[in-house]
């Protein structure tokens, strides 16, 4: 089955990450889709909106909706993006004509990991790693899209796999978008927490946002720990 | 203008035009338990909770029961409610046990080693026993004492929480009694480093006598 | 840390961060809670039902307030008690007082209540040397230590069991012991003397029934039952919002509250008075005392009227990741965590509590525990919104307020980077911008939020070329 997505790169993906874009698309392809890139698209809006602004929120949302609203399906690598488009019927909740438009784009618009395993009915992707790998449930994707058991299912099928349990793995890693700026104390006395369920027998923390995992990564760095952060679009473009 | 209607006008300026979601049916929960099946549940949760749980065959047996439990008890003074069938006790006390009645001065309640009393139902799935202050004057015996030996008909032991809130409303609507009161277990709390202490500042202990057949005397 | 207030959230925190001993506590709380919490609601096969039915008859109760109070009132009247209406909380207090005095109280008990911690009731019955002693073994431990409560249902959860027992020691002369048991007993013994003596009684409502005018106060250790049934006057202060329509209904909101907050089926005592007693086996007197402040204002906002659904159980604190690190004194506020955070602005303004909307990751763990269902990351977004854009109007005609964060430089930024963000030339601009930025020295030294980052943090960079730029096209 061959399903036209239209990928949303993400801005922290286009400008921080490419590898962990191209790792998106190409998986995606590799489960038959035939994936576009649309060079006018930039940021979901999110940081604005979530830091109270949403004047200039909706400026770049209504881009957005222009953008997509012709795709048959949005996939992002990211939970976090991807709700905040489910969020832009709320957004535009007072002005009918957006509201209306925010809602047939909020209703394609998939995560990576959801979108393989509930739209296509994949969970291998033909994916080797050698590496024992914890799973992190990113919050957006966890409690707004009800993410959890499809990237455990496509982490299984990958060969040479072992998916270690985290205590903490639902546990919140503090990014917070600016919340982690705002507060860069409480936002890392949060990620200390998660990672204190991390033992020897973890190689990898992988998630299916970028935003978590720069957080992660950024203090694994920090204190010279050996445990990777991967996004699992990486893992499962391993071969 | 009053406090009252400054509040209530607030409120309705507030809210004209709301639209109201509707009111779900009152959805009152209950279970087609056997009698067995209620004792079992009952004694159960109440045995979960550090409450003592036993069946007698009849309100003489119960009477008797307490006689031997404030004994056991080494109680000297007992509260008993003014449940007229609670006279009975009289005769298994034990000697040296000054008994309460329900209108004895509040000094000498507070002095009480154990409370008798009896209770108008029982919730079978949470271990509850509901007390109505218009059957029986039993508000100060089941709470100030350190024990508090309890008397339920079997008969009068319910299944679910909805149940006996059913039994609570009277026909016209009002509870069937000014204090209704559940008691589930003793007295409790965890303040404290999240410890559990058992017997804070209602009754430590806490011993129902179901009484299998209350028609006796 | 009792004088801390919500504008200085962000110093809060990090004072509570610093105390090692505060946050192994509330790890342990919060973690045991959390545990309890999940096995209770397990055993319960309809929960999502049950939530979503007691949501809907908060909902429909809030939507028609005014109708229900009035119902309420009269059935408690009826029964014999008399209610009284306050406006705020310098009504409320007055209203007691006046109530104290005119009897000639001298002797005051009070069991724990949040509507009374939020009109500061004891410190205006201590104006005239009437202040209760609190009778919840933790609520009593903070009066001792003079001390604020740091959690709804747990008051000292912030205390280990070593600092009570140092603290029985100065203030009440006992034996030093580290023993909850003993330290327990020492408080029953104590307060017994205290609940003999009682001339008037002070306690919150958890439910108030409509169509009964019956008042529900729940609780685990016995002393809301001694201090509604021993004093000769009972006063229950009870918020507009706790008002649901049918006895019958109390039944879905008990097989929720217990299991949200202490992971108990059912705490151990509910007492439901409907008027004085005429057994004469309690107070002569009850007194019910309407609480509006701020609440009418919260029923006329559609989005918001949801804050009033809280039935205070607790559970979106011991879940909230902000909370377990820094506990409740840090918010600065009655209400502490991700309620305290929606419910303290509306209820004390946004220009003392706007800070606390942003305390927050927006993880959405508080609204999967929410019995009621209260959307609070959403709630939290809309106050965020209003602390940068200003309140709605009042009224129609009348002004929006102003914004309360009014931060020039961080709104000129947000609009910067619409501005930039809303076309993908202006876009590639500013990453090949910022591309050039990052190799200067010093460059993350310059920019604030970079800063804050790499306090504790390695900062990423930006990838030597972007997706956007690398991107070949589609694989046919």
């Amino acid at each position: 089955m061959s399903r036209k997505v239209a990928l949303f790169a993400t801005c922290l993906g286009d400008q921080l990450w490419p590898e962990v874009v191209q790792a998106t698309a190409d998986v995606l392809q590799r489960a038959g889709c035939v994936v576009t890139f649309d060079p006018a698209q930039t940021c979901c809006a999110q940081p604005a909106f979530n830091s109270g602004y949403q004047q200039e929120a909706k400026a770049v949302a209504r881009r957005f909706v222009e953008i997509f609203e012709r795709a048959d399906a949005i996939v992002a690598p990211s939970g976090s993006c991807t709700a905040m488009v489910h969020r832009y019927p709320h957004l535009f909740r007072d002005e009918p004509a957006w509201r209306a438009r925010a809602e047939a784009v909020a209703h394609k618009a998939f995560e990576f990991s959801s979108f393989l395993v509930r739209e296509l009915g994949v969970t291998d992707v033909g994916a080797t790693l050698r590496a024992r790998v914890a799973w992190h449930d990113a919050c957006h994707g966890l409690r707004e899209l009800g993410v959890h058991d499809e990237p455990r299912a496509l982490l299984a099928a990958v060969r040479g796999l072992e998916l270690v349990d985290l205590r903490t793995g639902e546990a919140c890693c503090g990014f917070g978008g600016t919340f982690a700026v705002k507060f860069p104390e409480l936002s890392t006395a949060m990620l200390d927490h998660k990672l204190s369920a991390l033992d020897e027998r973890v190689d990898v923390l992988s998630a299916i946002d970028s935003s978590c995992l720069m957080q992660i990564r950024g203090r694994l760095q920090r204190r010279g720990s050996r445990v990777r952060a991967l996004h699992l679009a990486e893992i499962l473009a391993s071969t | 203008m009053n406090a009252r209607d400054a509040i209530l006008g607030a409120v309705r300026d507030g809210l004209r035009g709301a639209s109201a979601p509707p009111l779900p049916e009152p959805n009152a929960t209950s279970a087609p338990l056997s009698i067995e099946e209620r004792i079992a549940r009952f004694t159960a949760v109440q045995q979960k909770l550090g409450g003592v749980v036993e069946v007698v065959a009849d309100r003489r047996a119960a009477c008797a029961r307490i006689g031997l439990l404030l004994a056991r008890q080494g109680a000297a003074v007992a509260a008993l409610s003014d449940a007229p069938w609670l006279a009975g006790v009289a005769d298994y006390a034990p000697v040296g046990c000054e008994l309460l009645a329900a209108d004895a001065a509040r000094e000498r309640l507070l002095q009480a080693d154990v409370g008798v009393t009896g209770a108008q139902w029982g919730v079978a799935e949470t271990g509850t026993l509901v007390l109505a202050s218009a059957a029986e004057r039993h508000r100060l015996a089941s709470l100030l004492p350190a024990l508090h030996l309890v008397v339920l008909p079997v008969r009068s032991l319910l299944g679910t929480l909805g149940e006996a809130f059913a039994a609570m409303q009277g026909a016209a609507g009002a509870p069937v009694a000014r204090t209704l009161t559940f008691v589930t277990g003793p007295s409790r709390t965890a303040d404290i480093e999240l410890t559990l202490v058992v017997g804070v500042h209602g009754p430590k202990a806490l011993h129902v006598l179901l009484v299998a057949d209350d028609d006796a005397k | 840390m009792n004088s801390m207030r919500p504008e200085t959230f962000a110093a809060n925190a990090r004072e509570a961060l610093a105390d090692a001993t505060l946050t192994g506590a509330l790890r342990r709380a919060t973690d045991t809670f959390a545990d309890r919490r999940a096995a209770a609601i397990g055993a319960v096969p309809d929960w999502q039902e049950l939530r979503t039915r007691a949501a809907a008859i908060k909902a429909h109760t809030l939507a028609r307030l005014d109708h229900y109070l009035e119902q309420f009132v009269a059935n408690a009247e009826k029964a014999g008690a008399v209610v009284h209406w306050a406006r705020d909380a310098n009504e409320a207090c007055a209203i007691v007082r006046d109530l104290a005095a005119a009897r000639g109280s001298k002797r005051l008990v009070k069991s724990k209540s949040m509507a009374t911690e939020e009109i500061h009731l004891n410190a205006a019955l201590a104006q005239d040397g009437r202040e209760p002693v609190e009778t919840d073994l933790g609520e009593w431990i903070i009066q001792l230590a003079g001390e604020t409560p740091s959690h709804i249902i747990v008051p000292a959860i912030h205390k280990t069991k070593e600092q009570i027992g140092e603290l029985f020691v100065d203030k009440l002369g006992i034996p030093p012991s580290s023993d909850p048991q003993v330290l327990a007993a020492e408080a029953r013994t104590r307060l017994r003397a205290h609940f003999a003596a009682a001339d008037l009684g002070i306690s919150g409502v958890n439910f108030g029934v409509a169509e009964t005018g019956t008042i529900l106060v729940l609780e685990n250790e016995g002393n809301a039952r001694m201090t509604t049934t021993l004093p000769a006057v009972h006063v229950a202060v009870m918020g507009i919002e706790k008002v649901i329509p049918r006895f019958a209904d109390l039944e879905t909101f008990l097989r929720l509250l217990p299991r949200s907050g202490t992971g108990q089926h059912l705490t151990t005592y509910q007492s439901m008075l409907t008027g004085p007693d005429p057994t004469g086996q309690g107070p002569r007197e009850l007194h019910v005392v309407l609480l509006d402040n701020g609440r009418s204002r919260i029923v006329a906002d559609e989005l918001m009227r949801q804050t009033l659904a809280c039935i205070r159980c607790g559970a979106c604190l011991n879940a909230c990741p902000v909370y377990q690190s820094i506990g409740g004194h840090a918010y600065g506020s009655v209400y502490p965590g991700p309620i305290g955070a929606i419910l303290t602005p509306q209820l004390q303004g946004m220009h003392s509590a706007g800070t606390l909307p942003f305390a927050s990751s927006l993880c959405g763990a508080c609204k999967d525990v929410c019995p009621v269902k209260i959307d609070i990351p959403t709630l939290l977004l809309e106050l965020r919104r209003r602390a940068v854009e200003g309140e709605p109007a009042a009224a129609p005609g009348a002004p929006a307020s102003l914004p309360t964060r009014r931060k020039p430089l961080e709104a000129l930024g947000w609009r910067l980077w619409s501005w930039v963000t809303r076309s993908p030339a202006r876009f590639r601009a500013a990453s090949a911008l910022t591309r050039l930025g990052q190799k200067l020295p010093f460059a993350k030294q310059l920019f604030g939020p970079l800063r804050a980052w790499q306090s504790t943090r390695n900062a990423p960079e930006l990838a030597k070329r972007s997706f956007r730029s690398q991107w070949r096209g589609p694989v046919r």
